[in-house]
């Protein structure tokens, strides 16, 4: 890979040690995917937050890291092991707070944007079509990728930080055209139903590994598109989909001789049936990946006026500060039936400690919670739950 | 013997080699507190710690790159990574913990328990108690068909087993002309023409890694005369070698050369 005078200056360590390592781990990154360069980001989204996954040599990285490198490009959050603010609520430890404020605080000495969310497109981050950016978090950077039209490869948390830090990334993956290019059709008939858009990128997932779909006879909205890329990503690891007709590079695809899979109610019902472990959830978590607005006043309205179940299990609603501020009397509402909790999610909390069984309309929080959190889980629609609620 | 590969984390490492021909994740796959490896794996209750730890390419969680940290923290860290094939998650790991780390590394060129030097500047693995020895096989082709020779007890090594045209490469000698003079020697046959050299195959045999520099030589004539290095000799089509008790690494001579 090539290497400006002023980034092997870099990689000698005459910018210090944060930005060293920075440039030894991008270095790394480009010599293994043969990148000719680096090229300049726009915007960057960290993972690697939560406690839970980072543990105490995480920490110490970022310790090391913070004392002398900042980033140079906005740059954005995930999810926490916790509300930074209502955690004791949460059933957290103090010893676990304890970490996870350290963890904040060494982001934030660096210039990172410590609103933790998973959905940092809906909040401010939202980088424009055709622009280079640096991206973690599997659901985020395919939503970025396929639905805005901007370009990431699937960045670790670290490899990302790299690039915020530098603000460049090596060029190569999906910031080459011909890597973006659908490589299979999926020709789908589904439901519109939210629940069922997640399903079916799960079963896509499955079924294409890492390939980069391109779907046809759906019509998801933003919601649909987000909760779709997310379980996408978690069942296999699909960074860049097209959806015919709406996401912006779909109209220059070439189909011909490209595999069809056809993908109907069947597929959806066992997809759902398949991440269904468990019975009674004593957790019910909204909110993979985070709420959206749309959808705060969509759950509002719909329990507006209904009593809660004396039976209901905890419930959590989970979205981001940003979304929540903008969200009061909604809010106010779901407060009245759960939790409205921001900054993190069932996944990268440590809900193992007080909870068995997890129901959830996600079908990417349904893959990760037997194994991330040691979860029977209940896969069901928004209907289905909210029942379950009032 | 040195072997090159690529550098992807810096640093000098050395120690015995921990060899697992599996791909690996460090998540799950390894306890940090104790360094010992899991039953994920094929080699459940062995430590990486200080060894050099080879095995052919990352899997997994994303979450891996921190375990690394983690095994940095508990004191528990291999003295080195080598991989046959690099990938995000164990170089990021490796870079943020500070491992030297080599790829593209031929992990059947590693014994378990060998010592060796990992230098993650120069991308090289150095095998202090391995020797190097440079040799040609010429394959000699006519009609369609190759000279396959069976080598004699009178030879160094590989006796009774079938080979092509082989010989070591003496000082100040090229590879070429190595093959030229073997081919001369052992078949009788002048005129000879190289039509393909391939880039060299190494081939471990226990302390000794064979660097085999492969020609295929079309042959003007079909009638040779073998002398004391070889008891027989067959014209066969390349399908039929598999019929053959052959010297190490005689396949992947073939194959290099298109055969």
């Amino acid at each position: 890979m090539h290497l400006t005078l002023d980034e092997e200056s870099t990689l000698a360590g005459e910018r210090g040690h944060g930005p060293q390592r920075a440039m030894e781990l991008l270095v790394a990154l480009g010599r293994i995917y043969d990148a000719e360069r680096l090229a300049p980001i726009t915007s960057a989204h960290l993972s690697g937050v939560s406690y839970k996954t980072i543990g105490d040599g995480g920490l110490d990285f970022l310790e090391e890291m913070s004392a002398d490198a900042k980033v140079c490009v906005p740059t954005t959050l995930n999810p926490a092991g916790m509300d930074l603010e209502r955690w004791r609520e949460m059933g957290v430890d103090q010893a676990f707070a304890r970490k996870q404020t350290s963890i904040i605080n060494a982001y934030g000495r660096m210039g990172v944007q410590t609103n933790c969310t998973c959905t940092p497109y809906i909040t401010g981050n939202a980088p424009r079509l055709g622009e280079t950016v640096a991206w973690a978090e599997s659901s985020a950077l395919s939503y970025v990728n396929s639905v805005m039209g901007a370009r990431t490869n699937r960045e670790g948390g670290p490899g990302a930080l790299a690039a915020a830090i530098l603000g460049k990334t090596p060029l190569y993956g999906l910031h080459m055209e011909e890597n973006r290019r659908a490589t299979v059709v999926i020709e789908a008939e589904i439901s519109d139903d939210i629940t069922d858009f997640s399903l079916l990128g799960h079963a896509v997932g499955q079924k294409i590994g890492a390939a980069v779909p391109y779907f046809r006879g759906i019509r998801p909205d933003c919601n649909g598109l987000k909760t779709m890329a997310a379980a996408m990503a978690a069942a296999g690891s699909v960074a860049m989909f097209h959806v015919e007709g709406l996401t912006p590079e779909a109209g220059r695809q070439q189909l011909g001789g490209l595999e069809r899979i056809q993908m109907g109610k069947g597929d959806i019902k066992r997809a759902k049936d398949s991440l269904t472990t468990g019975k009674d959830p004593d957790l019910i978590a909204l909110g993979c990946p985070h709420l959206s607005q749309m959808e705060m006043k969509m759950l509002a309205s719909l329990l507006d006026g209904k009593k809660k179940r004396s039976d209901a299990p905890e419930v959590w609603f989970c979205t981001s500060r940003t979304v929540r501020a903008w969200c009061p009397k909604e809010s106010q509402v779901l407060e009245r039936f759960g939790k409205v909790v921001c900054d993190t999610c069932m996944i990268v909390a440590p809900i193992e400690g007080n909870h068995k069984c997890t129901a959830t309309n996600s079908a990417k929080a349904c893959t990760y919670l037997p194994s991330l959190c040691s979860q029977k889980v209940v896969c069901g629609s928004y209907a289905e739950l909210l029942e379950r609620i009032a | 013997m040195i072997l090159k590969g690529r550098p992807i984390s810096k640093g000098k490492g050395r120690g015995e080699v921990l060899l697992l021909d599996e791909t690996f994740s460090f998540l799950g796959g390894v306890d940090p507190r104790t360094g010992e490896l899991s039953s994920t794996t094929g080699l459940l209750g062995a430590n990486l710690k200080d060894r050099v730890f080879a095995f052919r390419m990352g899997k997994g969680s994303t979450v891996g790159s921190y375990t690394l940290l983690q095994l940095k923290k508990e004191g528990n860290l291999p003295a080195a990574i080598i991989n046959n094939r690099a990938e995000t998650i164990v170089a990021t790991g490796a870079v943020m913990a500070s491992v030297p780390m080599v790829d593209s590394i031929d992990l059947a060129l590693l014994h378990p328990g060998d010592e060796v030097a990992v230098d993650g500047e120069a991308g090289t693995v150095d095998l202090f108690n391995v020797k190097e020895s440079r040799v040609v096989t010429s394959v000699l082709t006519n009609q369609g068909r190759i000279l396959a020779l069976k080598r004699s007890e009178k030879v160094s090594s590989c006796q009774n087993m079938w080979a092509g045209v082989s010989g070591y490469i003496e000082p100040g000698e090229t590879p070429l002309q190595t093959a030229m003079k073997e081919v001369e020697e052992e078949t009788s046959v002048h005129g000879c023409r190289p039509i393909r050299q391939a880039d060299p195959i190494l081939v471990r045999q226990s302390d000794m890694v064979w660097v085999i520099h492969p020609f295929l030589m079309e042959c003007p004539t079909e009638s040779i005369t073998i002398d004391w290095e070889h008891t027989e000799y067959r014209w066969i089509s390349p399908s039929q070698v598999d019929e053959h008790v052959t010297v190490p690494g005689f396949r992947r001579v073939l194959r290099s050369l298109g055969l």
